[in-house]
C-alpha cells in the first residue's frame, strides 16, 4: 500500500515538474491529434446509410445513380449529387470546408510537433495550432452529427446514421482540448502572455471599435464567400438557391468549353497592357513634369492632367460617344469635313483594344504621376549636382540619375498590379462597350461577363459564380506565387 | 545665388531642346486631357438642329441654352437624383469616417494583442472574396434589401485601402511615446481617440473622407444591381439611364408641354452630364492636394 503510495506521490511530483509535465502533455495530445487526423481522412466513413432500397424509392434516385452504403465528408457531395437531393448541399459543401480545415491544423500540429518548430514564443505557438485543430475537429464532428439530423428531417426518413468513428472524433479532439488548454495556461505564465479573455477584459473598449468593422466585412466579404457554392449548382426558380440540384463541375466544363479562354485572354492582355504601357507614360510624364521650372505651369498641367481621374465612367461614356458617334461623332464631323467617308466605330471590333487602352491611359495617367512624382521630389539635389560639375547634359541625367533611382518604386507597383491581373477593369469596360454584342470578341472580359449574366440571366447564376469563383482563385495563385517570389529575392516588398 | 548662375552659363543645345520638348509634350497632354470637357460643354451649349445636320465640333455650334432650359423646365427628376445622392455621399462618408477612424486606430495600437489578425482579415478581403453572384445574392436574397437606400451607401462605406491609408496616418501624427504616456496618466482607449488622436488627424480625415465622397459621387453601378425604382436612383446612374434611353426626353416632353420636334435630344444628354459633374470639377482644384498626399501615402505604404 505504501509502496503504490510512494510510486503515485513521485509519479504526482513528476507531472509538477513543468518539463516533464510538458513533455508527457504534448505525447497525449500528438497521439489524439494522430488519431484524430486519421479518423477524419477521406477513406474513413462518417454516415452509413441503412435501407437503401428505401432511400432509393423514397428519394425517386434515377436508376444510373451510384449509391453508396458509407460515406466520408469528402464525397458526401457526391451523394447529393446522385440522389438529387439539392437541399443537402450546401450545409455539405459547408461541413466538406471544415473537415478539411481541421485536417490540415491537425497536419500542421503534428508537423510542428515532429519537426520542433514551435515558433518563437516557447510552446505557445504550438499550443494555439494545437487547440484550433481540436476546435475545427469538434466543429467538424458536431456539424456532422446536426447535418444527420437534418437530412433525415428534411427528406423525411431514418437511414442516414453516424458511424462509431465520427462518434469517437469529440471524444478525442475534446480529451486533447483540454489537456492543450491546461499546458497553455502554465506556459502563458511562463511567457508572460495572456489570453483572449484578459485581452477582452482589458482592451474591451477596442474590441468594440471593431464591432462594426467586423459587421461590414462579414457582410460583405466573408458571408459572401460562403456562396461560392453556387458555382456547383444548377439554379432554377422552383427550387430556389438552397435547394437547387448539385451539378458538381458541370459549369465549369461549360465555361471551359465556351469562353473562358477568350475572357481570360481579354483580361489578362488588357491589364498588361494597362501596366506596362501606364507605368511607362505616368513615369515619362513624372520626370517631364519634375523638370519644369515655372512653378505656375507645374502645376496647371498637373491639375489639367489629373483632372480625367475625378469624373465619373458615366461621363467617360458620353465623351466617347460623343467622339465616335456614326452620325454626329466630332471624329465623323471632321473625317467628313476633310472629305473621308465616315468610320462606323461601334461596329468596328479592331479600333477597341487601342480605344479602351488610350482612355484608360487618359484617365489613370495624372493618378499613376503623382506617385513617381512624390519619389522623384526624394531624390536628393547632390547627385544632380555632382553630374552637372561632371559635364552631364539633362538626357544623361535622366537616363543615369532619374530612372535608376524610379525603379524601386516601379517594382513595387508593378508586383502590386500583378497581383490584381485577373481583375479587370469593370466600369470602364461596361461603359465603353456596354451591352454593344457586336464588340465582344475584342472587349469582353470575366467581370463584364459575369455582371451581364447577374443582372440579365439568372438562371445561368451559377454560371456567373463559377466564371467569378475561377477568378478569385486564379487571381489568389497568382498574387500567392508573386508573393512567394518576392520573399524570396527581396522581403522587404513582400505584400504579407 | 550662383545655382542659376552657372545654369544659364551650362544651357547647352541639349538642355534648349529638352525644354522645347517638355514644354511641348506637357502641353499637348494637358490639352488632351481637358479638350474631351470642352467637347462636351460646348455640345450642351450648341444649337440641337445644328448638331444634328452637321455633327458636334470642338466649340459650340450655333450658341443656345435650350438644352439647360429643357432639363430645368421639369426638374423635378434630376433635383430627385441629386438629392439621392448627396444623402447617399452624406450618410455614406460620416459613417464610413467614423468606422475607418475605429478601425484604423484599433489597429495601430500596440498594446492590442490581435493587430495583426485583424488586419490580416481585413487585407484578405482585397485578395480573394466570392465574386459578384454571392455578395449581390447576399444582399437581395438573403437581406433582402433590394431597392432601400441603406444598399446603396453601405457597401462602399470602407475598404481596405482606405483603412490602410488612415492606419498610416495615425501611426505618423501621433507617436507612440504620447498614447502611452496618456495611458500611464490613466487615459482610456476612449480619452486618447477622441483627446489626442483625432484633433491631429485633421488632413487624414480629409483625404480619406474625400476619396469615400468622390466614389459616392461617382458610383452608378449599386444603382444598377439594387435599385427598384426611379426615387432612389443617384445622379449617375439617372445619366446612364437617359443616355441609354430616347424615351427620358420624350417623356420630359410632356411634362414640359413642348413638341416633340423642339426637344433638344443630342444636346440634353451633354448638358445633363455637366449638371451631374459640375460639383466635381468645381471643387477639385481645392481638394486635389489631398489626394495627391492620399495617393502617395497609399501607394508606397499600402
Amino acid at each position: 500500500m505504501t509502496a503504490t503510495n510512494a510510486k503515485l506521490r513521485s509519479g504526482v511530483s513528476l507531472l509538477e515538474r513543468p518539463a516533464a509535465a510538458r513533455t508527457i502533455g504534448i505525447w497525449i495530445v500528438t497521439g489524439l491529434s494522430l488519431a484524430t487526423l486519421l479518423l477524419s481522412l477521406p477513406f474513413v466513413n462518417w454516415f452509413t446509410l441503412t435501407n437503401l432500397s428505401g432511400l432509393w424509392k423514397a428519394l425517386s434516385i434515377p436508376n444510373e445513380a451510384v449509391i453508396y452504403s458509407g460515406y466520408s465528408a469528402y464525397n458526401l457531395l457526391s451523394f447529393v449529387q446522385q440522389s438529387g437531393a439539392g437541399i443537402l448541399g450546401f450545409p455539405a459543401s459547408m461541413l466538406l470546408l471544415v473537415t478539411i480545415a481541421a485536417a490540415l491544423f491537425q497536419a500542421a500540429f503534428l508537423f510542428r510537433v515532429a519537426f520542433k518548430r514551435y515558433g518563437n514564443k516557447g510552446y505557445l505557438q504550438l499550443y494555439s495550432t494545437g487547440t484550433c485543430a481540436m476546435i475545427l475537429s469538434i466543429i467538424a464532428s458536431f456539424g456532422a452529427i446536426a447535418y444527420l439530423i437534418f437530412a433525415n428531417a428534411r427528406l423525411g426518413i431514418t437511414w442516414m446514421l453516424p458511424s462509431p468513428m465520427v462518434c469517437l472524433v469529440p471524444v478525442l479532439s475534446i480529451a486533447a482540448y483540454v489537456v492543450l488548454k491546461a499546458m497553455q495556461k502554465t506556459e502563458r505564465v511562463r511567457q508572460h502572455e495572456h489570453g483572449f479573455l484578459v485581452e477582452f477584459k482589458r482592451n474591451w473598449l477596442l474590441f468594440l471599435f471593431l464591432v462594426p468593422c467586423f459587421a461590414y466585412f462579414i457582410i460583405n466579404n466573408y458571408l459572401p464567400m460562403s456562396g461560392v457554392y453556387f458555382a456547383f449548382t444548377q439554379f432554377n426558380f422552383r427550387d430556389g438557391l438552397f435547394a437547387s440540384p448539385f451539378v458538381g463541375f458541370k459549369n465549369f466544363e461549360f465555361l471551359f468549353m465556351s469562353d473562358l479562354w477568350k475572357l481570360t485572354k481579354n483580361t489578362v492582355l488588357y491589364n498588361i497592357v494597362f501596366i506596362g504601357l501606364g507605368n511607362v507614360l505616368q513615369i515619362f510624364f513624372a520626370i517631364l513634369v519634375s523638370q519644369v521650372g515655372s512653378k505656375w505651369f507645374k502645376k496647371t498641367s498637373q491639375t489639367m492632367i489629373f483632372m480625367p481621374y475625378f469624373v465619373s465612367f458615366v461621363i467617360l461614356r458620353v465623351l466617347v460617344y460623343n467622339l465616335f458617334e456614326y452620325d454626329y461623332g466630332v471624329i465623323n464631323t471632321y473625317v467628313t469635313a476633310l472629305g473621308g467617308s465616315r468610320i462606323d466605330f461601334y461596329n468596328t471590333p479592331k479600333y477597341w483594344p487601342f480605344l479602351i487602352v488610350a482612355f484608360n491611359m487618359w484617365k489613370g495617367l495624372g493618378y499613376g504621376m503623382v506617385v513617381y512624382l512624390a519619389t522623384i521630389m526624394g531624390i536628393s539635389d547632390d547627385y544632380y549636382d555632382a553630374a552637372k560639375v561632371d559635364g552631364a547634359n539633362i538626357f544623361q541625367q535622366i537616363i543615369y540619375i532619374t530612372v535608376p533611382l524610379l525603379t524601386p518604386t516601379f517594382i513595387i507597383l508593378l508586383l502590386y498590379a500583378l497581383g490584381g491581373i485577373m481583375k479587370g477593369q469593370f466600369e470602364l469596360f461596361y461603359q465603353m462597350v456596354g451591352t454593344n454584342g457586336v464588340l465582344y470578341d475584342a472587349t469582353d472580359i470575366l467581370d463584364t461577363y459575369v455582371y451581364r449574366i447577374t443582372t440579365s440571366q439568372p438562371l445561368s447564376m451559377g454560371l456567373a459564380t463559377a466564371a467569378g469563383l475561377y477568378q478569385s482563385v486564379f487571381g489568389l495563385v497568382i498574387i500567392v506565387v508573386t508573393n512567394f517570389c518576392i520573399k524570396r529575392g527581396n522581403p522587404e516588398y513582400a505584400l504579407f | 545665388m550662383t545655382g542659376t548662375k552657372t545654369n544659364r552659363i551650362r544651357k547647352d543645345a541639349s538642355a534648349v531642346a529638352f525644354d522645347w520638348i517638355k514644354y511641348g509634350l506637357l502641353t499637348l497632354t494637358a490639352l488632351i486631357c481637358v479638350l474631351p470637357f470642352l467637347v462636351i460643354i460646348s455640345g450642351s451649349l450648341s444649337d440641337n438642329a445644328t448638331v444634328m445636320r452637321e455633327g458636334y465640333g470642338l466649340l459650340p455650334k450655333n450658341f443656345s441654352w435650350s438644352a439647360y432650359e429643357t432639363i430645368f423646365e421639369s426638374p423635378k427628376e434630376i433635383i430627385n437624383a441629386y438629392k439621392m445622392t448627396i444623402y447617399y455621399t452624406a450618410i455614406g462618408t460620416a459613417v464610413g469616417l467614423a468606422v475607418i477612424v475605429l478601425t484604423a486606430y484599433t489597429i495601430s495600437r500596440k498594446e492590442f494583442k490581435y493587430r495583426n489578425v485583424v488586419s490580416f482579415l481585413i487585407y484578405f478581403t482585397s485578395i480573394f472574396g466570392g465574386g459578384l453572384v454571392p455578395w449581390y445574392l447576399m444582399y437581395t436574397n438573403i437581406l433582402g434589401l433590394r431597392g432601400s437606400t441603406f444598399i446603396i451607401w453601405f457597401p462602399a462605406i470602407m475598404s481596405p485601402f482606405l483603412v490602410i491609408l488612415m492606419r498610416t496616418f495615425i501611426a505618423g501624427s501621433v507617436p507612440d511615446a504620447i498614447t502611452e504616456s496618456a495611458r500611464i496618466d490613466g487615459a482610456g482607449e476612449g480619452t486618447i481617440l477622441t483627446r489626442i488622436v483625432l484633433p491631429v488627424i485633421g488632413p487624414g480625415l480629409a483625404t480619406v473622407g474625400l476619396f469615400l465622397a468622390l466614389g459616392y459621387w461617382n458610383d452608378w453601378y449599386r444603382s444598377s444591381m439594387f435599385s427598384t425604382s426611379k426615387e432612389t436612383w443617384e445622379l449617375q446612374f439617372y445619366l446612364y439611364n437617359m443616355l441609354n434611353s430616347a424615351t427620358a426626353v420624350s417623356e420630359m416632353s410632356q411634362y414640359a408641354n413642348v413638341s416633340m420636334d423642339a426637344v433638344p435630344t443630342q444636346t440634353v444628354k451633354l448638358a445633363m452630364a455637366v449638371v451631374a459633374t459640375g460639383p466635381v470639377l468645381l471643387f477639385y482644384p481645392f481638394v486635389q492636394r489631398y489626394f495627391v498626399t492620399g495617393i502617395t501615402i497609399g501607394a508606397v505604404k499600402g
